[in-house]
């Protein structure tokens, strides 16, 4: 058709633009997966790019020449250079990859150039894989890949696949075909520890406690709902009031911040675990600190990517940087009759000098009423209740004697307000007392039966020491706001949380499809993204291999891959008989090739009587050869009887003839 | 048989000159049980084919001229009063023959033209009460005028899918019309004719060319070529399964006119720009001739498999 006729027609796509076009919306949907990690001028480099290849195709103009294609190349690479400070890495190298598969786009010409291009689109999935797994960018990935297979298909065959419906059905059915492999390799294909193509040095942004406090500072407390980690139980599942994980446990303070102190060690008194113990597994959104969450008293380290601290804390080896799973046992009771250690008293008691002086005079008043230290604990709790104190998120901000400030100016304040403020009365009194920051209570998901822990839930609280009795846990917040313990932050604070929050908790219907997003999503995590080693061995072992090795991977993955062969096989039986020529073929193919060199070659859309009809036009004196030998052929090819000696014959025969004579012979 | 057959064609050359192609054609739609539509201008011995045909084979015929205001009873027959039975007898109509020539099929109603169709398909007529079947062989040969459009009903693509072929007979060339001037009207000839083969024969004759050997690796090419149609970017429609069943079974009746035993893809090819012209369509073409030509190309496109 000429060009023409195309404007005349006008909606309709030209058959020689169908694989530029596809490999145009490939690449295009490719650079669409990563645009917003993009700087915008590459996105905008893209767009132009695209377009502009479209406009020189229809008008069927000239691409741009070399040179002007290499100084492109060369400033997009220094663009990039200068926009990340390398060309390394997740970010840079697929902005890069966007900006080269655009300028390619400024030179494809040839069936190869396409091949490129998708090469280009598929890489950039495969990055963008990399980069971002979460389930909602899951049909995104499914439909990226579909529409690559599509123009692949396009590409290969021109002219065959017309519109958009037929190549994607094509691709449609060749990834059904591929599923059950992805699926078998998926599941048997033997896992190394670790993720081996997981990048060094993707800083993502991540949210949680730190190991310091100083609650003076802050006058507004963003409440977050990022999730913190989720918690199955297994068998009992404690009780509210026993439902507080244990983060940084904080010793030291200077009268406006609480801090971990490093390297101030002391030896904790073992302790004696009593009554329920609960069994449950932790998984842990990325923080990027060390420190794991646990119920308090954990009993031992789960496995040896974490240790078990002498304050009873879990700290991993590394810090949590990607999701991470463990299993911890904990005793919310437990009894110490051992006294605590001198250093470990030292530590627990240890006030900055000379400030907060009006704290210490109340906490002698105090400590002089009460006979033991587990009255004056009382006592201050009681003081708490008695002079009013308030629980907000939005404080006034504190000077330098932050407790004093805050006990008798302001009273108001939120958990670190008065976990800070009992413990320095604590301290003051006589009583060893620590702050312990964490994470209280947690949302029932009934769908996936676990809890979920959010930013929102995070609390800080005090432990103090009782002789006789050991640690044990004071929580001043509870007392002011029984609510904050009782129903969640949520329910104290409505105003606090953001516009989405309130509407997700105001509707029940949203709220349920809100936690079933959640369990659907912790799901795809836990199940597909973190099946690694150790969920194919549990694999194996559900599958009934009693100790599960890696041969029996090996042996399940060849015999899935078999079966998965001769249903392929099975599948593409038609195309398998076409593809493998058999003897008779090949002589024909000979034969063809013989009168090929007296420029007589067969069409592939020849049929046999027809081609030796045009051999005995152009050469008479080949005639009757041909004419015979193309009879024969289609006898043995089309005719009913199929004897194997004949067809050897005719092969034989084929094989004997003599070189075509020249013309004038 | 086969002998005969030659005969017969020979006899055939004899009256309609210089188109030793179509007329073999149009015997393979006999043998095939097919239907034939020709298409061409008046005057190019359409009806003097039809005429040949059914002298040669021995077969009763009839011819109708198609007119606007032909009604299905021109052509059925009609249920009449019997006044001494005091019963109603239906009188059969013209369709009730071995060949029918049906003439200038697309001046007709489509009212008409149906009726028409509707007996080629299901070789048999029913009228209010009783269904009765047509003789066999049963064998409609419309031809149509393709340049006068004014006043006809061109025939839909459902309709013209019950003819197994279409057929174009062209102007002589210079020779034969040469021939054809001096010897002076052919249809003169035919009354002399004397019958080579008779309707027993062309039951047989048909018969053995279903019987025509096909291998799986003749369908494997019948199938791509199929196939080809149906993918091919340029075709509206692609052939429809009994437009695959007509093509095998016009394979094998030029397979049996060219004396061999087994359909090679030299047969499937002769036949294919008859059996497909007429069913591929062009998108964005009205041009009717177009589809011998598309036809053309996918014969060219479909690699044969070796």
């Amino acid at each position: 058709m000429s060009r023409m006729q195309y404007a005349r027609i006008g909606s309709r796509l030209p058959a020689r633009l169908r694989p530029l076009c596809w490999s145009l919306a490939a690449f295009g949907s490719a650079v669409l997966l990563h645009v917003d990690r993009l700087p915008i001028w590459i996105s905008v480099f893209a767009l132009g790019a695209g377009i502009a290849r479209i406009l020189l195709a229809l008008r069927g103009a000239a691409l741009p020449n070399a040179w002007l294609r290499v100084a492109i190349a060369l400033a997009l690479t220094l663009g990039v250079l200068a926009g990340f400070r390398t060309l390394n890495g997740l970010s840079a190298g697929s902005a890069l990859l966007v900006a080269m598969g655009a300028l390619k786009l400024l030179e494809t010409r040839a069936r190869r150039d396409d091949y490129v291009m998708l090469g280009v689109s598929l890489f950039l999935l495969l990055a963008a894989c990399l980069d971002r797994q979460g389930l909602m960018r899951v049909p995104a990935y499914a439909l990226q890949l579909w529409i690559d297979c599509a123009a692949l298909g396009v590409i290969a065959t021109p002219g065959a696949l017309a519109g958009i419906r037929p190549p994607m059905k094509l691709a449609g059915r060749a990834l059904a075909c591929a599923l059950p492999l992805a699926l078998l390799m998926f599941l048997f294909f033997p896992r190394l520890s670790g993720a081996f193509w997981a990048l060094p040095g993707s800083s993502q942004a991540v949210t949680g406690l730190s190991d310091e406090m100083s609650p003076g500072q802050i006058d507004e407390l963003t409440v977050s709902d990022a999730p913190a980690f989720r918690v199955e139980f297994e068998g009992a599942i404690p009780p509210p009031r026993e439902r507080y994980w244990r983060g940084p446990v904080l010793h030291s303070f200077d009268g406006t911040t609480w801090r971990r102190e490093r390297g101030r060690y002391y030896l904790e008194p073992r302790v004696q675990f009593e009554g329920p113990a609960y069994r449950y597994r932790v998984t842990l959104e990325p923080h990027g600190h060390s420190w794991w969450y646990a119920l308090e008293s954990v009993v031992a380290a789960p496995d040896r990517r974490a240790q078990l601290t002498l304050d009873r804390r879990l700290v991993a080896t590394h810090p949590v940087t990607s999701t991470v799973t463990y299993t911890a046992t904990s005793h919310p009771r437990t009894v110490t009759h051992e006294p605590l250690s001198v250093l470990g008293r030292r530590y627990s008691l240890e006030l900055p000098p000379g400030q907060n002086p009006r704290t210490l005079a109340l906490a002698t008043r105090l400590r002089a009423e009460a006979p033991g230290a587990g009255a004056y604990a009382r006592a201050v709790l009681d003081y708490f209740v008695r002079e009013g104190f308030e629980y907000t998120l939005t404080p006034p901000k504190l000077g330098s004697n932050a407790v004093d400030e805050f006990l008798f100016d302001t009273r108001r304040g939120f958990c670190g307000h008065y976990a800070s403020a009992y413990a320095t009365l604590m301290r003051a009194g006589g009583v060893p007392a620590r702050v312990v920051t964490g994470y209280l209570g947690g949302e029932w998901n009934p769908l996936g039966q676990y809890f979920l822990v959010k930013q929102s839930d995070a609390h800080a609280w005090v432990e103090v020491w009782v002789d006789g009795r050991g640690w044990g846990r004071v929580d001043p917040t509870a007392v002011v706001a029984p609510e904050r313990l009782r129903r969640g932050l949520y329910d104290l604070m409505p105003d606090a949380a953001s516009f989405a929050t309130r509407l997700a908790r105001d509707n029940a219907w949203l709220a349920e499809l809100v936690q079933t997003w959640d369990a659907v999503n912790t799901a795809w995590r836990q199940r597909v993204l973190q099946f690694g080693q150790s969920s194919q061995l549990a694999l194996l072992e559900q599958l009934g291999f009693d100790s599960p090795r890696w041969q029996q991977l090996g042996v399940l993955l060849g015999s899935g891959l078999v079966l998965w062969l001769v249903w392929m096989a099975w599948q593409s039986r038609f195309w398998l008989r076409a593809a493998r020529p058999d003897g008779l073929a090949r002589a024909w193919r000979a034969l063809g090739a013989r009168y090929a060199r007296a420029g007589l070659a067969r069409g592939a859309a020849e049929a046999p009587l027809a081609y030796a009809a045009r051999i005995g036009c152009a050469r008479p004196d080949l005639a009757v050869e041909a004419a015979a030998l193309a009879s024969e052929y289609a006898g043995l090819r089309y005719g009913p009887a199929k004897d194997p000696g004949a067809v050897r014959r005719f092969t034989a025969k084929v094989r004997r003839l003599p070189r075509v004579p020249a013309r004038n012979s | 048989m086969s002998d005969r057959l030659q005969q017969a064609i020979a006899t055939l050359e004899t009256i309609i000159l210089g188109k030793p192609v179509q007329l073999r054609l149009a015997v393979a739609c006999l043998l095939a049980r097919g239907h034939l539509l020709i298409e061409d201008v008046p005057g190019v011995g359409k009806t003097t084919l039809a005429h040949a045909l059914a002298q040669v084979f021995g077969l009763a015929w009839q011819r109708v001229q198609f007119t606007s205001d032909l009604l299905p009873a021109d052509i059925i027959g009609v249920s009449v009063f019997d006044r001494s039975t005091q019963q109603f007898h239906f009188r059969k109509g013209p369709l009730f023959t071995q060949l029918i020539l049906a003439d200038e099929v697309n001046r007709a109603s489509p009212k008409a033209q149906s009726a028409l169709l509707e007996a080629m398909e299901e070789r048999q007529v029913s009228t209010d009460v009783t269904t009765y079947r047509l003789p066999d062989p049963f064998f409609v040969v419309a031809t149509q005028n393709p340049h006068e459009q004014a006043g006809t009903y061109a025939l839909p693509e459902s309709q013209l899918d019950r003819f197994l072929m279409r057929i174009r007979l062209g102007y002589p060339d210079a020779t034969h019309e040469r021939e054809l001037l001096r010897e002076g009207e052919r249809r003169e000839l035919l009354p002399q004719l004397a019958p080579v083969l008779d309707a027993e024969h062309v039951l047989a004759l048909q018969a053995a060319v279903r019987s025509i050997h096909v291998s799986d690796a003749l369908l494997d090419y019948l199938q791509s070529l199929i196939a080809h149609t149906r993918a091919h970017a340029d075709i509206r429609i692609g052939l429809s399964p009994r437009a695959g069943q007509g093509l095998l079974r016009a394979a094998q009746a030029w397979t049996a006119i060219c004396g061999r035993h087994a359909v090679l893809p030299d047969d499937v090819q002769a036949v294919f720009g008859a059996v497909a012209g007429h069913r591929l369509e062009r998108r964005n073409s009205l041009d009717a001739a177009d589809g011998l030509r598309l036809a053309g190309r996918v014969v060219e496109a479909v690699p044969i498999p070796a």
